[in-house]
């Protein structure tokens, strides 16, 4: 008897009144109890924007957009390099990581096992993902840092004067050699990259950093020494050394990365991996099977049906996945701290695959642990500027999620 | 009607690969040319504020690590040296003293930041190493002791009262336990945690060379500003940073004269008395250490000689105190004639310890 309700029991009509009024009070209260706790995030996230923008806004300058960081002007540093440096890091993770993680989705869900060894290969994928997904990302940095940035030491070790590593495009080698004309120096093409430093003692053919040849003579101190500027620029001490640089195009590739945007790209892509395979797994568990199974009726094969019918049906709930992982690895600082390191100084964006980069995040590090109120305010205006672009890349891929929606339908 | 689903998705699903494609390649191509954008304006602007000195074809690639307490003067060096050397790149880290020498050893950098003396063991790896440096000073940290502003009762303390307030299980837990006359009131202490340089030093002057750390009871925090409005925050409180953050925050703090053990008499953290070694023994020198196979290359040596050049107006300007004129020398000297070593170990591999301009001196240096 307990378990029929009172209002069916009860057929007294004051009592039914009585008990519809207390429980749509109950239910208005559960509703205001919804809004508060919905709020308490928005007024944690208004308090959080207020003070920085109340502490960064003085800061928001044409300077913050277009300078470096300056350690002597203080009031005019700027994070320039540090967008381009993250974009490029983003820019990195998300060509590598889409794919794979979208791949490896479609591996899960669209391709049944259909042997034992394939199942338990899939069981054992399966629960690695959801392990990973739970790993802190400074672990992913120490990974990167021996996978990408050492390479195990497979590839040799990069050595400053020893060794530049294992260089395969991109790079021509010369001996750098100061000329008698202060802070002038003329470049000797190197034929015999082993040997890092070179002597010279006789007159020798170099060229000038257009790539023009020059012939240079040698000066041997005790006689006299020319004093034509134009003549001194084409002398080199007896004896002087020539140290080995490297003149690098875009397309410089060598392994192992060392600290480059490359590097820091593709940890951050091992990062974000488990996020994006088990957002696009539970939207392409999303799709109904009837879809699957009329396409596989017709005759389409496994690959026409993912390709043709399951990835469209699927692909706003992958973009939705991306978006928030992307949104991860553009603020992630400290898997970015272990493998790119803590320089800021840089003052532009990465000029070849393997240049190194500052972040967003590791420039708004450095800054808000700095003494100078400068440093303090320009963080937070830094903040803001990171929030800005965060906002403006996830509003491009929902304005192109809802594209793609509203094509499909 | 299946058909025409089928049919109908095909085209678009090409549409949008293409779609998604120019995107992905336009937002590339718009990186890539901001990036040379960049390049080209920060040249320019280089070459416009030299134009009396003709710009430098100088070129290359310099690696320093180290000292994250060094790496704003070695950032301030690299700032102005790129305004004459706008082709030679300098990558300024600032990984810790530690980590740095670990680098170095490894032969990953030219020139390794410190805010320290190089230990006897890192020491030694170099040396199974075969890297030689060049050991340079560049400028004086000097570690400020601070109370409230209402703390009347410490004007000058002691090496010895420090050891009472700061060291083992029985420190003073009330400032009366320091001096009776001093008032009945709890101590709240306020230093950098135990993995920065400034912990290490600041442990090092007080309890000597021996492992004991300094009391567990104190509010320990990596972030100085934190420690500056603990001590503004409490008129009980005492702590401890580098003078930099001190000249930032005067008028919240009060400095404590601290007694020198040489000549009993107090002074005060002021960039003078810092400098002439008055200051004594809260005041560490930082150095670079400088690999000689390095050295031979013509972007290495002109940026380490700018460094030595530059070191004491630029050291000024983002907060740390100059070397005496005689010390720069010293190091300029040992540049110029590559005297490789260490002065900071004997020939039996202890560390040697004391003020910069006693011990950096031409016959204590170890091979």
């Amino acid at each position: 008897m307990s378990s029929i309700p009172d209002a069916i029991v009860n057929q007294d009509e004051k009592f039914l009144a009585d008990n519809a009024k207390r429980r749509k009070r109950l239910s208005l209260w559960f509703y205001f109890l919804c809004v508060a706790i919905a709020l308490i995030s928005v007024v944690i996230l208004v308090v959080l924007m207020v003070s920085i923008w109340s502490q960064g806004q003085s800061r928001l300058s044409t300077d913050l957009l277009t300078r470096a960081h300056s350690e002597l002007e203080i009031e005019r540093s700027g994070m320039w390099p540090a967008i381009l440096g993250s974009l490029f890091v983003c820019g990195t993770c998300a060509v590598v990581a889409l794919p794979l993680g979208v791949g490896t989705a479609v591996f899960l869900e669209e391709f049944q096992p259909t042997n034992k060894l394939l199942r338990w290969i899939h069981g054992f994928v399966q629960l690695n993902i959801s392990n990973l997904a739970g790993v802190p990302s400074i672990v992913y940095g120490l990974l990167g840092l021996t996978v990408f940035v050492y390479m195990f030491n497979v590839f040799g070790q990069i050595r400053v004067n020893e060794s530049a590593g294992m260089e395969i495009m991109g790079y021509k080698h010369f001996y750098q050699v100061l000329t008698l004309e202060p802070g002038h120096v003329v470049f000797v093409p190197q034929s015999d990259p082993t040997k890092r430093q070179t002597t010279f003692d006789e007159p020798f053919r170099a060229v000038d950093p257009d790539g023009n040849p020059i012939e240079i003579s040698i000066w041997t101190p005790g006689t006299p020494k020319p004093s034509d500027p134009a003549i001194r620029r084409q002398t080199v001490r007896a004896g002087a050394i020539g140290g080995t640089i490297t003149e690098r195009n875009w397309y410089y590739f060598r392994l192992p990365f060392d600290k480059s945007f490359l590097s820091g790209g593709l940890t951050l892509a091992l990062v974000i991996l488990p996020i994006i395979i088990i957002s696009s797994q539970e939207s392409l568990r999303g799709v109904p099977s009837s879809l699957r199974e009329a396409s596989m009726g017709l005759g389409a094969t496994t690959w026409q049906t993912v390709r043709d019918v399951c990835l469209p049906a699927a692909l706003p709930g992958i973009m939705t996945g991306s978006i928030l992982a992307m949104g991860r690895a553009i603020g992630e600082a400290a898997p970015i701290l272990v493998v790119m390191g803590a320089a800021v100084a840089k003052s532009s964006g990465p000029k070849h695959l393997m240049d190194d980069a500052v972040t967003m995040p590791v420039l708004i590090f450095n800054w808000a642990g700095r003494q100078q109120d400068e440093f303090k305010e320009l963080s937070a205006a830094a903040i803001i500027v990171l929030l800005v672009i965060l906002l403006l890349l996830n509003s491009t891929a929902i304005y192109i999620r809802h594209h793609v929606q509203k094509a499909q339908s | 009607m299946f058909l025409q689903i089928t049919t109908r998705t095909m085209p678009l699903n090409r549409k949008r690969a293409i779609g998604c494609f120019a995107l992905v390649s336009s937002l590339l191509i718009g990186m890539v040319g901001c990036g040379s954008k960049s390049e080209s304006t920060s040249t320019e602007t280089a070459g416009e504020s030299n134009t009396a000195v003709a710009a430098s074809n100088l070129t290359g690639t310099i690696k320093i690590n180290g000292s994250s307490t060094v790496q704003p003067i070695a950032n301030a060096v690299k700032e102005e040296f790129a305004k004459l050397y706008p082709d030679v790149t300098v990558n300024v880290d600032g990984k810790g003293t530690g980590n740095g020498f670990n680098l170095f050893q490894n032969k990953e950098t030219d020139i390794s930041d410190a805010s320290r003396p190089i230990k006897p063991g890192e020491f030694e790896a170099c040396k199974a190493n075969g890297v030689e440096f060049i050991e340079i000073p560049v400028a004086y940290d000097g570690l400020t002791i601070v109370v409230h502003p209402k703390n009347d009762w410490v004007d000058t303390l002691t090496v010895e009262q420090l050891k009472q307030i700061f060291v083992g299980a029985d420190a003073a837990k009330k400032w009366s336990d320091v001096d009776s006359s001093w008032p009945n009131e709890t101590i709240e202490i306020f230093a950098p945690g135990t993995g920065s340089g400034t912990y290490d030093y600041f442990r090092e002057v007080v309890i000597g060379k021996s492992e004991d750390a300094l009391r567990n009871d104190m509010n320990l925090n990596e972030d100085d500003n934190v420690l500056v409005n603990g001590v503004a925050g409490n008129p009980y409180a005492i702590g401890f940073f580098g003078v930099a953050y001190y000249e930032e925050s005067k008028d919240k703090l009060k400095a404590a004269k601290i007694v020198n053990p040489k000549d009993e008499k107090a002074y005060l953290p002021t960039p003078e008395n810092i400098a002439s070694g008055a200051y004594a023994p809260f005041s560490r020198p930082l150095f670079i250490y400088v690999s000689t196979a390095s050295l031979p290359r013509a972007e290495v040596a002109t940026f380490v000689s700018y460094f030595l050049e530059n070191a004491p107006t630029l050291c000024e300007r983002v907060g740390y105190v100059r070397l005496p004129d005689e010390i720069m020398q010293r190091g300029l000297k040992n540049l110029d004639e590559e005297n490789a070593g260490t002065h900071y170990i004997d020939a039996e591999g202890n560390s040697r310890s004391g003020a910069v301009a006693d011990i950096y001196q031409p016959e204590n240096l170890t091979k």
